[in-house]
């Protein structure tokens, strides 16, 4: 049989089944021939010699994640004369495989048909089964007794094959960790979205905070996307797990820069996490850990046409907090839902709603008091719609809302209405469109009470008035197969902004390219510009400053990378950027990120009473041992705990209206073998420097990190037993002038080990559950965040040690 | 986890900026009440505090010698800050003779401490006179004087409405303690 080999690769490693042609039969004896020459030919009294198509190359179709059970679909494919596929169409849509079936024979490759030695073209049938890579994790090693000759290799084999074959990302798109790779990295506690913290080209603000600067730019300017619908935030309070449940997550993308057309709006990268498509099968998963259980299931109904899903989360790390810390309350939750239903062969209509709860608060003795509480919830209502084999159209309405409580009763909220059409569509055997167009409206209500402010902080509150901001975009690009080695995307996106009676239009091209060196080497680039409207500097739910002062961000990103696959499922690419980021709302990076002093018995000249920190605004040079001569001193009486105004609303005030421009550029590295091998890895590193220019002066950014490394190591330790440990290492952040170590530009580095260990049990073919104890920072190390200087002299700033163990109980079916 | 919550906060700086005015929002319960001369401290306490802020955006930093500045108040009105400010860098304390002339001067104050919260609008001239101390080798010994200060606003919390027509004030603090009488009343604050 022509696909007899693959066969035998496929129980070895376990991907999918695969394709079997029943096509020469049907070819021959079923399928008319569609050239006139070939019923021509069936007319001659001697019959036709009729030699059908015959498969060229490897035919494997990667297992959709996600899906259950086995499946085997029936493609009807149309191939040309010259042994391309026109058409694929599957004959009965079983969801997930038959989309993945389709896509997936249409870069097939055939020698042609022949009839009588003249090439025809034919129309043939053919058979694509698919078998589960499930359960995601290595068995134990099959003891001999009990191996089945036909029992497929380890499991993990087949995830690394359905990753590598099913890898044709966006060459703008840093590399791509499945969720059974996830799992095994320490960490992050099998957090899909938690990876990004070790792509590379991103900068921790600090060890454990789910915010980072992205190839230079603020956690502000990083869009987070799901399912194409924008979230403010991905992770819960604190050092909290992501918003979603693991379980739904296909796959977490990062976009450092020069990101395809379908993204913008955000001038520092992009961060877009697909859930799993419906599953055909009953599946589910739970979790339960030291501070938080979660549990998701799916099921279809109506015979497979619809599919519902129900997840969520929930932590009672408040519970725990009260033992440690009675005055500390922390919160969160999440859930999701999502109900699909195939309303015909071509047409399907689904329903996604999601939506996160956070409260960090502190108890008093008579009340409980907000500090920070956040919620949001998005409903997604999507149309989609297949043209033909040509192509998909999806059409889709969100509604949602954001909302921020803040300490004194002040809150922001955000009502969002968005529709938006988004088309992929086959030009011909070359080119591919991908377009769409999107309307968001946002309605702003604010109230920040600004009365009681301290005047800078007034101003500050004043840029956030309410009011009802609208988007309207659209963008399309062409995915060009020029040559078999050489992939061009041209594209361009407009958007225009309206807010608070005022309007801006940003217009982005976007450029990738992909060249193929050989059979083991990519190159790829990618170049674009892309605006933003002034953004608050870590997102915040409803946190948008209002009325477009100061204009759009913007930022002119290219990158060039190599890609090489090492084979022995180990890939190394590395990546020199260059970004120029123009009108930059950076507060972070312009705001000293350090209290700077005096030394010990000097006085900080410039320091205004009533700041409680009683620090200086950061120039060593104004220290003095007493207020400098012929100068007004402060009046300090009562100390601290007045809203006046204070050092730190000034600078952030200061920093709040500053624009500023900027570069960053660097050399990233990331050689990765598959986690989920017996002995897999990785090694993340980062070289990279970040400046910006404002109020006429260019210095370093100020979470400017030289060095950041992270690597893994993954273990099977056999009998289900799996360890890991990930050790992280990054440069101090810049150190403004100290009075007391002149010789010092950067605060001490930071580097921190954790630990992943997992036993895992196979109840039986379908029934899984294991143990996992895992452990952030080992090492106790702290981190130093800046320094602190008062009269008594300079002390380093250090937070933490962050260190988290959780030892928790994972299963699914 | 408490490491934790100071590194949240750390990076939410600015975000909790515009929210460190000061405590906490819900009715507190079983809260005892504020009498008369509870109110009164703490309108006095407004009335030094109000100067203080006034103090610090005018005059702090600027050369010694003979001043005439204005500055807006937090919640509207204005303060007018003429007189004469020296220092004495050998003992870090600045040697006032000023009078403040509030016009509608209107500020705010939220603390935990419900004696510590008010909401206020001054009218009238201060006197103020003496030593504004910065380092422990000195102290603050300062005197002020008013024939007609109005305060309206809201002291307290739960709040209560405070308002004192036009009257003498008398006040001097030594350190951090301020004492002396408003409107013939005598009161005492720590601040």
């Amino acid at each position: 049989m022509l696909l007899a080999s693959d066969a035998r690769r496929r129980r070895k490693s376990l991907l999918v089944g695969l394709a079997t042609v029943l096509g020469s039969a049907v070819a021959q004896g079923q399928a008319p021939p569609l050239a006139p020459a070939a019923s021509t030919a069936a007319k001659t009294l001697a019959p036709p010699v009729m030699v059908p198509p015959k498969l060229v190359g490897d035919p494997t179709v990667p297992y959709p994640e996600g899906a259950a059970g086995d499946a085997s679909v029936v493609l009807t494919l149309t191939i040309d004369k010259e042994g391309v596929v026109e058409s694929a169409k599957a004959d009965v849509a079983q969801e997930p495989f038959s989309s993945r079936a389709e896509r997936a024979a249409l870069a097939f490759r055939f020698e042609p048909a022949t009839r009588d030695g003249t090439k025809v073209a034919v129309r043939i049938r053919m058979v694509l089964d698919f078998h589960p890579p499930r359960p995601p994790e290595p068995p134990p090693p099959p003891e001999p007794a009990k191996t089945a000759p036909a029992k497929p290799a380890p499991r993990s084999e087949a995830v690394e094959e359905v990753q590598v074959r099913g890898a044709r990302g966006e060459p703008s798109r840093t590399a791509t960790l499945s969720r059974a790779e996830v799992r095994q990295i320490p960490g992050t506690f099998g957090d899909p979205f938690r990876a990004i913290e070790i792509m590379p080209g991103v900068t921790p603000i600090v060890s454990g905070l789910p915010f980072f600067f992205v190839r230079g730019a603020p956690p502000g300017n990083v869009g987070y996307y799901l399912d194409g619908v924008r979230v403010p935030y991905l992770f819960h309070v604190g050092a909290g797990p992501s918003v979603v449940h693991p379980g739904l997550i296909d796959r977490v993308d990062l976009y450092s820069g020069g990101y395809p057309a379908r993204y913008g709006r955000y001038s520092g990268g992009i961060v877009a996490g697909e859930t799993l498509p419906q599953s055909t099968k009953l599946r589910g998963e739970y979790n339960v850990r030291a501070f938080d259980a979660g549990a998701l299931v799916e099921a279809p109904f109506a015979g497979g046409k619809g599919n519902v899903l129900l997840g969520g989360r929930y932590s009672y790390t408040a519970a725990i907090l009260t033992l440690l810390s009675s005055a500390t309350i922390l919160d969160y939750w999440d859930y999701q839902a999502r109900v699909a239903y195939d309303l015909g062969r071509d047409d399907r209509l689904s329903v996604f709603a999601f939506g996160a709860y956070d409260f960090l608060g502190e108890k008093t003795a008579t009340e409980t008091l907000t500090l920070f509480g956040t919620e949001f919830h998005r409903v997604d209502a999507r149309f989609d719609h297949k043209l033909g084999n040509e192509g998909a159209i999806r059409t889709a309405v969100t509604l949602g809302i954001d909302r921020t409580r803040l300490q004194n009763d002040r809150f922001l909220r955000d009502r969002l209405l968005g529709t938006r059409t988004e088309l992929t569509y086959r030009l011909g055997k070359v080119a591919t469109l991908r377009a769409g167009a999107d309307v968001q409206m946002d309605r702003y209500d604010i109230e920040l009470n600004g009365g009681d402010l301290s005047p800078s902080n007034a101003n500050i509150a004043n840029a956030f008035p309410s009011r009802t901001d609208l988007a309207l975009g659209a963008r399309a690009d062409l995915v060009l197969a020029i040559a078999p080695t050489f992939d061009l995307t041209p594209g361009v996106r407009v958007d225009l902004f309206t807010s608070d009676g005022q309007s801006a239009l940003g217009v982005d091209p976007r450029l990738q390219s992909r060249v193929k060196a050989g059979s083991r080497v990519q190159l790829l680039s990618a170049l674009g510009l892309a605006h933003q409207p002034p953004s608050f500097v870590i997102p915040v739910p409803g946190f948008q400053p209002g009325g477009l002062r100061g204009g759009l961000q913007k930022a002119l990103q290219e990158s060039f990378g190599v890609e090489v696959d090492l084979g022995g499922n180990t890939t190394v690419t590395a990546t020199v950027f260059h970004n120029a980021f123009f009108d930059m709302s950076d507060a972070l990076s312009v705001t000293t990120p350090q209290v700077n002093g005096c030394p010990p018995g000097a006085f900080p000249a410039d320091t205004i009473a009533g700041d409680p920190g009683r620090q200086p605004t950061g120039n060593g040079s104004r220290c003095s041992p007493r207020f400098p001569s012929g100068q007004v001193g402060p009046d300090r009486s009562g100390g601290g705990g007045q809203a006046s105004q204070t050092t730190g609303d000034t600078q952030n005030a200061r920093a709040f209206e500053t624009r500023a421009s900027g570069s960053a550029y660097g050399f990233e590295l990331f050689l990765k073998r598959k986690l989920t091998s017996r002995i897999g890895g990785f090694v993340s590193y980062t070289l990279s420097r970040s400046t910006r220019t404002a109020n006429n002066a260019t210095f370093i950014a100020s979470f400017d990190r030289t060095h950041v490394l992270n690597a893994a190591v993954a273990f099977d330790l056999g009998r289900n037993w799996r360890a890991g440990a990930r050790g992280t290492f990054y440069t101090g952040l810049p150190k403004a002038p100290d009075p007391t170590n002149p010789a010092a530009t950067r605060l001490d580095p930071f580097y921190k080990v954790d630990l992943r260990l997992e036993k895992r049990w196979q109840l039986n073919q379908r029934f899984w559950i294991s143990a996992v104890a895992e452990w952030v920072n080992v090492t106790f190390n702290k981190e130093s965040i800046g320094t602190n200087c008062t009269l008594n002299g300079c002390v380093e700033q250090k937070v933490g040690p962050v260190t988290i163990p959780s030892i928790g109980v994972e299963g699914g079916f | 986890m408490r490491s934790m919550k100071r590194t949240f906060g750390a990076a939410t700086v600015l975000a909790l900026a515009v929210a460190c005015g000061g405590g906490g929002s819900s009715a507190p319960a079983a809260v005892p009440t504020c009498d008369a001369a509870c109110q009164d401290a703490i309108a006095i306490r407004a009335l030094r505090e109000t100067l203080k802020l006034a103090f610090n955006l005018t005059l702090q930093g600027k050369p010694v010698g003979r001043h005439d500045e204005t500055v807006a108040c937090p919640l509207g009105g204005s303060v007018h800050v003429v007189g004469e400010a020296t220092s004495n860098p050998a003992q870090g304390a600045t040697n006032v003779d000023l009078v403040y002339e509030l016009q509608g001067c209107t500020y705010t104050l939220k603390d935990d401490d419900p004696k510590q919260t008010y909401s206020m609008s001054l009218v009238g001239n201060v006197e103020q006179k003496g030593v504004i101390a910065v380092q422990p080798t000195s102290t603050t010994a300062l005197g002020f004087r008013s024939g007609s200060v109005s305060f309206k606003g809201s002291v307290y919390n739960p709040s209560i409405a405070y308002e004192q027509a036009a009257c003498a004030v008398v006040l001097q603090q030594d350190g951090n303690k301020l004492s002396g009488t408003l409107c013939g009343r005598t009161g005492t604050v720590d601040l």
